[in-house]
């Protein structure tokens, strides 16, 4: 019989949500990849390369959206990995708080470094 | 007519030797995923020297890029993406009902696939580092 392991129920919110989200980053993480390890290589960068391409409201609106949901599909999959190994009760919500922070700092600061790299938002 | 299996726990990692592949795959994915979600906080923060100055984040960037173990840990990252994404294909066909009869075949894929994009990688990720 074939078996199905996961960390999430399936069915519930959260479980589609993921799914939706790695459709998107299957794509968006190799793009990323490929653009700034194959066509560029990493020890080439600078700010004005970086700043060239952030200033492209296309591509500036891409990495914010990138930022998002990888965020959102980590923090996520953290979580749902955490209570899949049994975490309940006041610790869960502990963690749930912690999470819900971390994500919001990380977004936070992820936006501010892109709107210094485009010089503001590239509309 | 569905059918239960008792599968054990497989949070018992002492039961390792008895694991399929199915629960290799979902152990894999999730270490990926754990090392995945420490690199994204990681890369912001490396990133956000640009919040300090053009030049700060520029020589923070061609500093880190001039260490070979910088480079390797690339590789390594390369590694851990591929499969995670390879694997994550699999899982949402999965998830759709589609190869569930050929799914330990299509983790081995997986395993090989991420090899061989990662060997044929490794040149282009040490270019320029050994001087």
């Amino acid at each position: 019989m074939a078996e199905h392991y996961s960390s999430f129920q399936r069915g519930g919110v959260r479980w589609l949500i993921q799914r939706v989200t790695a459709a998107f980053l299957v794509v968006v993480l190799a793009f990323h990849f490929f653009l700034l390890h194959f066509v560029h290589h990493a020890a080439d960068v600078t700010f004005g390369m970086t700043s060239a391409r952030m200033q492209e409201l296309t591509y500036f609106s891409l990495m914010v959206l990138f930022l998002v949901t990888a965020t959102f599909h980590g923090v996520n999959g953290v979580y749902n990995a955490l209570i899949n190994q049994g975490l309940a009760g006041i610790q869960k919500r502990i963690v749930q708080g912690v999470l819900i922070v971390a994500s919001a700092l990380l977004i936070v600061q992820g936006l501010r470094t892109a709107v210094v790299w485009a010089g503001g938002i590239p509309l | 007519m569905s059918q239960s299996y008792d599968r054990g726990l497989i949070e018992d990692f002492g039961r390792w030797r008895e694991f399929s592949a199915g629960m290799w795959a979902w152990i894999f994915h999730k270490f990926t995923g754990w090392v995945l979600v420490g690199y994204l906080f990681t890369h912001i923060a490396v990133l956000s020297t640009a919040l300090q100055s053009p030049e700060a984040y520029t020589t923070t960037i061609q500093s880190l890029e001039s260490l070979l173990i910088v480079r390797l840990l690339e590789v390594g990252l390369l590694a851990v993406a591929v499969f995670h994404i390879l694997n994550g294909v699999r899982l949402l066909f999965i998830d759709l009902g589609i190869g569930l009869e050929a799914q330990d075949r299509s983790f081995y894929a997986s395993l090989i696939l991420t090899g061989a994009i990662v060997i044929a990688s490794v040149p282009t990720f040490l270019v320029g580092v050994f001087g």
